[in-house]
């Protein structure tokens, strides 16, 4: 008897091997050698391969590469048009900054991929076709240059597929991909578009519901802070790491001058809406704890704003100048 | 322990194993009840958090907040893919050592210390995953920084892995004594096999150590920076090789749980060794494959270890894939028990869960836990497994369908040959092996269909509304209700295996059963047919004399006691020495071609999904 829990006697190495079986050795020899075969061919004959150069930089320094590309590209109202071949797209809790963008059929673009602050996943698909579908892994301190060319139009959708917080399930963005490119930047037109009514009241619009951009604001009680008598007025970016503004809401004179001070990372302020002849532009660069600027508002009216990479968490606020 | 066992020991200790003929120490027998018991719980809590998951990802039902959902998943993943395993893991090291060679459990203290500092690490990751609060992070299983998790959860991971090194301490000095002591002889399939677990496992958890004492350093302040890339290549040293550590402890018990209960011997030591030998050199480059779709690797290092690394392993475990099944047909074909091409295989004993459960993870391991594993280490490949739910579908193919019901298929065996009690529930001992493969067989399925053909990532708590966007995946709903309501039935035939053993545990009455593994004597009238047809192997009994003596009049010298005696008159029958190549493997050979045609269909459709996309590099 040849047990498995005793020890072999005699030369077991000489013993000789049942017909099938040494065919079947022979058999996964070869399908390895396939296997590896075709993997390596792909590389040369194939079309997809995850292979770029990777750059090694400091996640400020690539804020600054992608902030670099954001000016210099063109806004129009789906997204960025890049210059030339060069996309960036920076990921941070919970927003992926470059994104949306607008690209060509036919053309090979250049990823960049990085990250701010931890890992994120750069998980594309395309939208009328879920199967497919790729995945890029995105590091903090690594710029990956992913060379990519489309040749189906249509909307790609863009999700973080790296656990990066609570609030991972939320980022998404999306690029979209066009046949002709001069058509959409000639139908062209800059700002922010939000699509809100203008309407004003005690819950500002619904601007702090999830009806309008982006999440419902947690710690918004439907009740305005009163600030009217003071001068100087602070809100607090991000309070205890919180996706929130402290206070959400507040009610200043006209003439008041509001600071925002950064008490977490990774925020910034769009202006989501604002009264006719206003002209205040918030704070767009993501900055980090410590940071902060100053607005003194004038025009009276709502001024309802928001931190971009955090609005489908609700991170929302507004000024209500009288 | 725990006055759980049934049996007596005699003066020195040992007591002889009516059913295996081993020979087992108390001090052994002990640490094997403790860490085997340590197990099951972990088996328990893990298999409750995984109600909650599957129960928030089937999102009609949404049980789970998504803050509330991470911590629930780190819960589950370190309980069942960490606690479960690696305790099971440090009682089959013992089982393979001490007990497979008949020997005391060496630095019984050494083994005592280390079951408390690994029951320490558990807990001090358990309550501190539980209490994850901001700016903190649960860890999932990966921990990636620089996502911060409390430092007392890194510092628990950092107990846990020196008391698993530890623990390995004692079936290493067991291995070394026995070498020291017969030199000339070769170690037993089961303990060899044991062996070359303890040193991947070892091999994994000092890349645990480096990979988490700097994690923990960074976490309190001492280290300024932790770099992202490094993390990730140091911890699936880890975070993969802890996941070979299950392999190569599950292939053990299959040799082991095959023979035991199905009568299997061993079809080729030379064929089966040189598998466990690649193992040893290759295994743990497969854990390359989490970083495929990486930029901090280059890609010369990503080709060398996707391709001449891994299939090193990948022809270990299909080696393995041929020599189980082989073994189990010509020892069955010895006894006379294996008529036709698959006689063996249906007059094996299907009503014994120890069988069935171990068969089951065999066939469902390699069918889907093994050739999707290949799919996702192929280099392009990965770009479309990497972080969707098809990667959670390979994981739980291989880990909760594979390890572990082999591991409960060996908890049964455990129950009754250690702990001395015979089953209560019989009859739900008899399904539960079938309702829990079935039930995750399709959970597995579904898992991979969501990932690959509709892009599911994993680790999210909804996909089918995400805040902010008209975007979501609820095309794929009815594939989630399938994947849903299997998966509750799942966890019950989990919930079964736990009723049925701590029900055994506390309530079952003596075993003293018969032999399952007897010495062949329920021959059929002809010899069986020999294999291959050539001249060389004319008649079955007559390769054995080329062999020479020494095997001829060996073979009942010692360690079968109790199983060959009945027949001990004389020289022992020809059927002893029946060279097994002479045997007939003609029903495994077909079993794994009809494999090899489905890991080729998979490999095909794979390669096909990739080449529809864009072009990309």
């Amino acid at each position: 008897m040849k047990s498995p829990i005793e020890s072999p006697e005699g030369d077991w190495w000489s013993e000789e091997v049942n017909r099938r079986e040494s065919i079947w050795l022979g058999i996964s020899g070869l399908w390895a050698m396939t296997l590896f075969g075709w993997m390596a061919g792909w590389t040369q004959f194939g079309e997809q391969n995850q292979v770029g150069e990777t750059l090694e930089v400091p996640t400020d320094r690539y804020q600054e590469k992608v902030n670099a590309f954001k000016q210099s590209a063109t806004q129009a109202d789906r997204g960025l048009v890049p210059p030339d071949t060069d996309v960036y797209v920076g990921a941070m809790r919970y927003a992926f900054d470059g994104l949306p963008a607008v690209l060509e059929t036919g053309t090979e673009y250049t990823f960049h991929l990085g990250t701010y602050d931890v890992q994120h996943g750069f998980s594309v698909r395309q939208e009328d076709t879920l199967s497919k579908q790729l995945s890029l892994q995105m590091l903090p301190g690594y710029e990956w240059l992913m060379p990519m060319e489309f040749d189906e139009p249509g909307t790609y959708h863009v999700v973080c597929n790296e656990f990066c917080g609570t609030g991972h399930r939320t980022m998404h963005s999306k690029f979209e991909v066009v046949e002709d490119l001069s058509a959409v930047e000639s139908g062209a037109s800059g700002g922010e578009s939000t699509g809100e009514s203008a309407s004003t009241g005690g819950d500002y619009g619904g601007w702090f519901t999830g009806e309008a951009t982006g999440g419902e604001t947690s710690n918004y009680d439907r009740s305005t802070t009163d600030a009217t008598d003071s001068d100087a007025v602070t809100v607090t970016v991000g309070p205890d790491g919180n996706y929130t503004f402290g206070p959400p809401a507040v009610r200043v004179s006209s003439g008041t001058t509001v600071t925002f001070e950064w008490a977490s990372d990774t925020h910034n302020v769009l202006v989501g809406r604002q009264p006719d002849g206003a002209n205040w532009s918030g704070h767009e660069a993501t900055e980090n704890t410590g940071f902060s600027f100053e607005h003194t508002f004038e025009t009276p009216g709502v001024y309802a704003y928001y931190c971009n990479p955090h609005v489908s968490l609700g991170m929302k606020g507004v000024v209500e100048v009288v | 322990m725990f006055g759980l066992g049934t049996f007596e020991y005699d003066s020195d200790g040992f007591r002889d194993c009516s059913v295996t003929g081993l020979r087992i120490h108390r001090s052994a027998e002990d640490m094997v009840k403790l860490f085997g018991v340590t197990a099951i719980l972990a088996l328990a809590v893990g298999g409750v958090f995984a109600i909650f998951v599957a129960l928030t990802r089937w999102e009609l039902v949404g049980l789970l907040a998504p803050a509330d959902f991470y911590t629930y998943l780190s819960m589950h993943a370190w309980n069942l893919l960490i606690f479960w395993m690696v305790f099971m893991e440090i009682a089959i090291l013992y089982v393979g050592g001490p007990f497979v060679l008949g020997r005391k459990l060496p630095l019984k203290n050494v083994a005592k210390a280390a079951y408390a500092l690994m029951l320490g690490g558990a807990l001090v990751i358990n309550v501190s995953i539980w209490l994850t609060d901001q700016p903190d992070q649960a860890p999932l299983l990966t921990s990636y920084a620089p996502l911060p998790s409390s430092s007392w959860f890194y510092l628990g991971v950092v107990v846990f892995l020196l008391g698993a090194l530890v623990a390995a301490v004692p079936f290493l000095t067991t291995i070394w004594k026995e070498k020291r002591e017969h030199s000339g002889q070769t170690l037993p399939l089961v303990t060899f096999g044991a062996f070359v677990t303890s040193i991947v496992a070892a091999e994994a958890i000092v890349g645990g150590l480096i990979t988490y004492v700097p994690t923990y350093l960074w976490r309190i302040g001492v280290l300024a920076h932790i770099d992202a890339a490094w993390y990730r290549q140091m911890y699936w040293i880890i975070g993969h090789g802890s996941q070979q550590i299950n392999l190569l402890a599950m292939i053990s018990i299959w040799y082991f749980m095959t023979h035991v209960v199905g009568g299997a011997e061993v079809a080729s030591e030379k064929v089966s060794r040189t598998a466990f030998v690649l193992y040893l050199f290759f295994i743990n480059m497969g854990a390359a494959h989490h970083l495929m779709s990486d930029p901090g690797v280059s890609t010369a290092w990503r080709v060398w270890n996707t391709s001449y690394a891994a299939y090193g392993a990948v022809i270990a475990s299909m080696i393995h894939a041929f020599a189980i099944p082989a073994g189990l047909e010509v020892g069955r074909r010895k006894r006379g028990e294996g008529g036709g091409t698959f006689g063996w295989l249906w007059s094996a004993p299907w009503k014994d869960p120890g069988f069935s459960a171990t068969v089951l993870s065999i066939i469902l391991f390699g069918f889907l836990g093994g050739t999707t594993g290949v799919m996702m280490g192929q280099m392009q490949l990965n770009m479309t497994w990497h972080n969707t739910l098809a990667t959670v579908g390979h994981f739980h193919a291989t880990v909760a369908l594979g390890t572990t019901l082999a591991f409960m298929g060996l908890g049964y065996y455990v129950l009754r040959l250690v702990f001395g009690r015979e089953w209560i529930l019989k009859p739900v001992a008899m399904v539960q092996p079938y309702i829990y493969a079935g039930a995750m067989s399709i959970v597995v399925l579904m898992m991979m269909y969501l990932g690959i053909l509709y892009g599911i990532p994993r680790r999210h708590p909804s996909v089918t509304d995400i805040p902010g966007t008209d975007f979501d995946f609820a095309a794929a709903e009815p594939l989630f209700i399938i994947f849903g309501v299997a998966a509750l039935l799942a966890i019950l035939g989990g919930a079964l295996f736990v009723v049925a053993a701590v029900g055994t545990l506390v309530a079952g009455g003596k075993y003293d059963g018969a032999l399952p593994v007897e010495a062949p004597t329920a021959f059929g009238s002809e010899r069986p047919v020999p294999d291959g047809g050539g001249a060389n192997a004319s008649a079955g009994g007559s390769a054995s004399g080329s062999d020479g003596e020494e095997s001829a009049t060996a073979t009942e010298s010692e360690g079968t006691t109790g199983t060959g005696e009945s027949e001990d008159g004389g020289s022992p029958p020809w059927y002893e020495d029946a060279a097994h190549h002479a045997l007939s493997m003609r029903g495994t050979f077909l079993m794994t071609l009809v494999f090899l045609g489905a890991f080729v269909a998979l490999w095909a459709l794979n390669w096909y999904l990739l080449s529809q996309l864009w072009q990309v590099g």
